[in-house]
C-alpha cells in the first residue's frame, strides 16, 4: 500500500525538523490499516494475531514542552479527517482556551493537535473528552440517519 | 535454463571484460548448444517462421523482411494500479 | 454573568454565509464558547440531538442525496472524506498474465482490470473478508493467500474468424468471434468457503457487466488469472466506494423588497428552473400600506419556490434593477450531500459506514490516550 511504502521511505532518513530534534525519532509502524471494522472471527486466523500485535503500536504521543493545562500531542497515521473534527468538538469545550491542529508535513503521516485549557482541567482530559463527543454525535447522526430513512422509504 | 538458474552477470567472473580485457569471451556456438531453432513472428503475415543459424532473415510463406520476437512464455505479474 | 440566549432570528442570521456580487461574508462558524459574552455555545449532546436533523432526497443504491442540518463543517468534511478514502472495498490487485497478444499492454490492460467495480454477497464482502498484507518475509508470500482475504479470478479470451459471417461484412464484432473483451468475461473462481459467501446472486461479478476491457483480432489472445483484495481509497482510488461523495451548502435567497411585473420574470430566468415561481399580487397584498405593492394587483411577482435548486450563479446580482431588492446566501450547517456508489455498497450504508467509521477512530484513539498517560 502507498502509505506503507511512504512510512518506509520516511523512516531510512530521520527528520532534522527543528521541533522534533530533542524528540526521539517516532517508530513508524508497518502497518497497512489498523481499521478492521469487524474485528470478531468465528475461526483464529494467522491474520488476526497480527492485527492484535499493531493494535498495541502507541500512536498518540506527548511533545516535548508540554505543561498540564497547555500539551500538543503527535498522533501517526491521521490527517485533516479526524483533526478538524477532533479540534472542532474539543473548540466546543467551555474548558478550553485554544484548540489548533496542524499537519507539519504533507509526506510525514503525523497530525499534531494543541491545546490550552483553563485551570481546573488539563489538555489530556480535554482531548479525552472531545474524543469521548465524537463518538456520542456519530451515535446520534446513526440514529437520525436512519429514521430519515426509513420516514423516506415509507413515502 | 530455469529462471532460478539464471544469475545476474557480474564484472567479478570472466565473462565480460571491463576497458578492452585480453580474455574476450568466445562467440557460442548456438548450433551446437541444441536449441538451434528460433522462432519469430513475420510482421506481415503473423505466420511462425522457424530461423536457424545462418538463414536469411526472411519469412519462409510471403517473404517479408520484417520479423517479430515472439512473447514470452512465462507468466508475467502485474499490479493493477 | 447571567446566560441570555440571542433570538431565534439573531441565531439564523449568524448561520448565514453571505454571498454578494464580488465577495463572501461570514464564511466561518461561529458558535463556540467564547465568541459571544453571555452566551453558552459549549458541546451538549442533547442540545445537538434537537438541532440535528436529516432529510432524504433520494435514495437508490447508485445515488443517495441527503441533508444534514445543524452539524459543522469539520465533522460534515469528515465523513465526506471517509467515504472517499477510508470505506474499503475489493479490487483487483495483482494481475498474473500468462498471455497477452492483444495491442493493449500488460500494465495498461492490469491498470484498466484493476479500476472496474465488483460486487458480491454483502456478508461475505464486508464481514468474511479481512485485509490481506504483503508479508515482511517475501519468500511467505504464497502463504499468505486465504480464502477469506483473497478473491481468484480468471480472464481467457481467444478471438477467431467467424465462419457464419455473411459476405462483405465489415462490423468487426460479427465478422471475428470475441472481437470486443467485456467484464462480463470475468470468470470468478471461488476457493474454501468462498463458495458458502458467494454462490448464485451473491457471486463476485463485476457490477457493470458491459465494461470494455480490450478489443482482439484474429489470432489474438488474453490468458490471465487475477488476485483480489480489500483496499482502502486513501491507498488507492479503485478501492474507493464510490464515484463521488460531495456535499454543499444550501442556497439562501431572499427577496427583500417586491420583484413585480416584467422584472420578475426576468428575475426569474436568472435562476435555474424550478428555483423562482410567480405569482399574482393579491387584492390584500395591494391594499397593505408600505408592504411596495400598492396599486399592483393582480400583477406578477418573484417568490422563492426552491432554493435548494440554484446553482448561486449570482446572475441577479448583474443587473441594476435587482439592486437592493435580493439577497443571496448559503446555509454554514445545511450539507446537501449527492453519494454515488460504484455498486459494491449501497449509496446510504456507505455514509452509515463513514459515521461508525469515525466512531471507530474516535474509540481507537481514546484507549490509546489512556494509555499514553499511563
Amino acid at each position: 500500500m502507498a502509505r506503507t511504502k511512504a512510512n518506509k521511505a520516511e523512516s531510512v532518513e530521520p527528520q532534522s525538523d527543528v521541533v522534533m530534534d530533542e524528540a526521539p525519532t517516532s517508530h513508524q509502524p508497518e502497518r497497512g490499516d489498523e481499521m478492521s471494522v469487524d474485528e470478531e472471527n468465528e475461526e483464529v486466523e494467522v491474520e488476526d494475531n497480527d492485527a492484535e500485535i499493531e493494535e498495541d503500536i502507541q500512536r498518540v504521543r506527548l511533545l516535548p514542552g508540554s505543561t498540564p493545562t497547555a500539551a500538543s500531542f503527535e498522533f501517526l497515521n491521521e490527517g485533516h479527517t479526524l483533526g478538524n473534527a477532533l479540534r472542532y468538538i474539543i473548540m466546543k469545550n467551555p474548558d478550553v482556551e485554544f484548540c489548533a491542529y496542524a499537519i507539519p508535513h504533507p509526506s510525514e503521516p503525523k497530525m499534531n493537535v494543541r491545546i490550552q485549557t483553563f485551570d481546573g482541567t488539563t489538555a489530556v482530559e480535554a482531548l479525552e473528552k472531545g474524543l469521548r463527543d465524537l463518538q456520542e454525535l456519530c451515535d446520534v447522526v446513526t440514529d437520525e440517519f436512519v429514521v430519515a430513512r426509513e420516514k423516506f422509504v415509507a413515502k | 535454463m530455469s529462471r532460478e538458474e539464471y544469475q545476474v552477470p557480474t564484472g567479478s567472473g570472466s565473462s565480460i571484460g571491463v576497458g578492452g580485457s585480453s580474455s574476450a569471451p568466445a562467440a557460442r556456438d548456438y548450433a551446437s548448444e541444441g536449441g538451434g531453432t528460433m522462432h519469430y513472428i513475420c510482421g506481415d503475415c503473423s505466420s511462425r517462421v522457424p530461423l536457424e543459424k545462418g538463414t536469411g532473415i526472411r519469412c519462409q510463406k510471403c517473404g517479408a523482411r520484417v520479423l517479430y520476437k515472439e512473447r514470452t512464455k512465462r507468466m508475467v505479474q502485474f499490479e493493477a494500479r | 454573568m447571567p446566560h441570555k440566549s440571542p433570538t431565534k432570528e439573531v441565531l439564523e442570521e449568524r448561520k448565514i454565509v453571505g454571498i454578494k456580487d464580488e465577495t463572501i461574508t461570514h464564511v466561518s462558524s461561529s458558535d463556540y464558547p467564547l465568541t459571544y459574552p453571555g452566551e453558552d455555545h459549549s458541546w451538549d449532546i442533547e442540545s445537538f440531538r434537537r438541532g440535528f436533523r436529516v432529510e432524504f432526497h433520494q435514495n437508490d443504491p447508485y445515488e443517495a442525496s441527503f441533508s444534514l442540518i445543524g452539524i459543522d463543517a469539520s465533522i460534515a468534511n469528515a465523513f465526506r472524506r471517509i467515504m472517499i478514502a477510508d470505506i474499503p472495498t475489493l479490487a483487483i490487485e495483482t494481475v498474473f498474465i500468462n498471455n497477452n497478444t492483444s495491442v493493449i499492454q500488460d500494465e495498461v490492460l492490469s491498470h484498466r482490470l484493476g479500476l472496474i467495480p465488483f460486487k458480491g454477497g454483502h456478508e461475505g464482502l464486508h464481514k468474511f473478508l479481512k485485509w490481506w498484507r504483503k508479508p515482511t518475509d517475501e519468500s511467505e508470500i504464497n502463504n499468505s493467500y486465504y480464502d477469506n482475504n483473497t478473491v481468484s479470478l480468471r480472464l481467457e479470451v481467444q478471438c477467431e474468424h467467424n465462419e457464419k459471417a455473411a459476405a462483405g461484412e465489415t462490423d468487426p464484432t460479427k465478422l471475428y468471434k470475441n472481437a470486443h473483451v467485456y467484464a462480463r468475461d470475468i470468470e470468478f473462481c471461488p476457493v474454501g468457503r468462498q463458495d458458502k459467501y458467494f454462490s448464485g446472486a451473491d457471486a463476485i461479478a463485476p457490477v457493470n457487466p458491459d465494461i470494455l476491457i480490450a478489443k482482439l483480432r484474429p489470432g489474438q489472445e488474453i490468458s490471465l488469472s487475477m488476485h483480489m483484495h480489500k483496499g482502502v481509497g486513501s491507498d488507492h482510488s479503485k478501492f474507493s466506494p464510490v464515484a463521488t461523495a460531495s456535499y454543499r451548502l444550501m442556497p439562501v435567497i431572499s427577496i427583500e423588497r417586491p420583484i413585480l411585473g416584467k422584472d420578475a420574470e426576468k428575475f426569474m430566468r436568472c435562476f435555474p428552473p424550478g428555483v423562482i415561481k410567480l405569482e399574482k399580487v393579491t387584492k390584500k397584498e395591494a391594499a397593505k400600506k408600505g408592504s411596495g405593492y400598492e396599486g399592483h394587483e393582480g400583477e406578477d411577482k418573484a417568490v422563492v419556490a426552491d432554493p435548494m435548486r440554484d446553482t448561486v450563479s449570482r446572475e441577479c446580482l448583474r443587473h441594476e434593477e435587482f439592486k437592493g431588492k435580493v439577497k443571496l446566501g448559503r446555509r454554514r450547517d445545511h450539507f446537501i450531500y449527492l453519494v454515488e456508489s460504484t455498486g459494491q455498497w449501497e449509496s446510504d450504508a456507505i455514509f452509515l459506514e463513514s459515521v461508525a467509521h469515525l466512531k471507530k477512530r474516535a474509540q481507537d484513539l481514546e484507549k490509546q490516550v489512556r494509555n499514553m498517560v499511563r
